[in-house]
């Protein structure tokens, strides 16, 4: 199902991009856990206490801190425009530039194509949010040595965070394998994702806008329940199965549909 | 090439049909795609070594003879390399498998006119061996010089169809002739004109030139006629596939063509 010289070239063609993200993103998080200091957020919180932002604050932890911000934007943001770009380049800008031709000129088959690619898509995502999982253990190891954390509550913000980008991958993968032009694939590739994540970013902002919770599947990543230990599994399920169905959706589509090669 | 599913009817490649075997077909067909469109992050060689893998073809002996007969320099990045060059590869890559049917779109355009010529030349002998090859072109002497049936399609519809040998012998012949002096001249086109066999399509009083048409049925009698007339020149039109084409495409009537074969 997965064709070696197919991942290879794809390999090739997209881990210089792969790397960048996953640099800037284990970064982010080093420096982020690294600069924390419970005193001056709680004076902050002070501050801001009754003002809109103080939704976006959240608790005054370590991993509250991060659940409010490195969790909901930017270990969200950046992994997003990773995917986006990723999975156009793995599908629509082939057929829309042509160059997919070679591939189906030879006997392989195009679900062997999809797979691979998709495939690729998996694993740098499993990979990029393992190397930041391990570079944020090891620098709360290095710096909050005497913070008091929950390592399994950290792991599973990271899993989370995970099959949320799983899901919205297959979203974009499935307008790569769904459009035939590069620029159809990028307005609903792109445009849902940055769409949930506003939703999800004006809805912690104030209490009025909550409504707007419910319109984006960045709301099943939900940290305040994986901190408080609440019950947390079934939405995480339910992003994993998202992310499946369309994986599976992107195949089938891509099987059946005339390409303009 | 099973990119797109007909819309009424099956397509079959040695009986099999092109949609549901589309990667059993490839496996003996060789494509070459009339928009050279090559994955750009790669050396020329990378592409070959890459098609080789795809094709899973073991030896490299005809790749590198195909290599050295169209003169390809594939050491430097595919982004890099001009048209012609491009196309070189494209043609590598589509005849490497040795496959038993080709189908080329437009192969010879961005090649200059040796390579045209060696690429003609290759068709030719490739025909020799026993291979199938659909060639679609805008050049008429390429057609003319490697085809056998030749079909002409207008607005998506199949106008014209026939075998170049037999259409040869059904034409009507022209000839160009010149008689030495006025009174012959006269004689010659009273006999012409009062002869059903023969059209006159064009003369010329002043220097005595004369266009006669006639059927190849009709060839010896043109001859037999012609013994006792001083003639100071004598010259056949040759059958131009372009004049065909034409006679198709200048009539502007928009419209319907099915029926017509």
């Amino acid at each position: 199902m997965i064709n070696g010289t197919i991942f290879k070239q794809t390999l090739h063609a997209n881990v210089k991009l792969w790397l960048m993200f996953t640099i800037v993103l284990t970064i982010l998080q080093v420096v982020m856990i690294a600069v924390f200091d419970a005193s001056t957020l709680t004076d902050v919180s002070h501050l801001v206490e009754g003002t809109a932002l103080a939704g976006m604050l959240g608790k005054t932890t370590l991993l509250g801190m991060l659940a409010s911000t490195f969790y909901s934007i930017h270990g969200v943001i950046f992994p997003i425009i990773f995917i986006i770009m990723t999975a156009n380049s793995l599908i629509a800008s082939q057929v829309d530039r042509g160059s997919m031709v070679y591939l189906l000129s030879t006997p392989t088959k195009r679900s062997t194509i999809i797979v691979t690619q998709a495939f690729y898509l998996i694993v740098a995502l499993v990979i990029m949010f393992f190397m930041e999982t391990i570079a944020g253990l090891v620098t709360i190891q290095v710096f909050q040595s005497d913070t008091d954390i929950v390592v399994a509550d950290f792991v599973m913000l990271n899993v989370g965070l995970l099959l949320l980008m799983f899901a919205i991958s297959g979203i974009s993968f499935f307008f790569s394998s769904y459009c035939n032009l590069t620029k159809n694939s990028l307005a609903f590739g792109a445009g849902i994702q940055i769409a949930f994540f506003l939703c999800q970013l004006l809805s912690s902002v104030d209490e009025s806008l909550n409504v707007l919770n419910y319109l984006t599947i960045n709301a099943l990543f939900d940290t305040t329940a994986i901190l408080d230990g609440e019950h947390y599994w079934w939405k995480l399920i339910i992003l994993f199965g998202i992310g499946l169905v369309l994986y599976i959706a992107s195949l089938e589509v891509f099987k059946r549909k005339d390409l303009p090669l | 090439m099973g990119f797109s599913k007909p819309q009424q009817g099956i397509v079959t490649v040695n009986g099999l049909d092109s949609w549901t075997n589309t990667s059993t077909i490839q496996e003996k067909l060789g494509y070459l795609p009339g928009e050279v469109a090559l994955p750009e992050n790669l050396t020329g060689k990378q592409f070959i070594q890459m098609m080789m893998d795809l094709r899973k073809v073991k030896d490299d002996t005809l790749c590198k003879k195909l290599v050295d007969f169209f003169e390809l320099d594939a050491a430097g990045k595919v982004k890099r390399m001009s048209l012609g060059t491009k196309r070189k590869l494209a043609i590598v890559t589509a005849f490497m498998h040795d496959p038993d049917v080709l189908v080329l779109d437009e192969p010879t355009s961005g090649l200059d006119p040796i390579m045209q010529q060696r690429f003609i030349d290759f068709v030719k002998e490739e025909k020799k061996r026993g291979k199938t090859i659909l060639l679609s072109s805008h050049i008429f002497t390429e057609v003319d010089a490697t085809c056998d049936e030749i079909s002409i399609i207008k607005d998506g519809y199949l106008i014209s169809s026939f075998n170049k040998q037999e259409q040869l012998k059904m034409t009507e012949k022209v000839f160009n002739l010149t008689v030495q002096n006025d009174k012959h001249y006269t004689q010659l086109v009273q006999k012409f004109e009062s002869n059903a066999a023969f059209h006159v399509l064009f003369k010329n009083d002043q220097t005595n030139d004369l266009q006669i048409g006639c059927y190849p049925s009709d060839l010896s009698k043109l001859i037999q006629l012609l013994i006792d007339f001083p003639i100071s020149s004598f010259s056949e039109v040759p059958f131009s596939l372009e004049k065909h084409f034409m006679e198709f495409y200048d009539r502007r009537v928009g419209g319907d063509y099915r029926g017509n074969d």
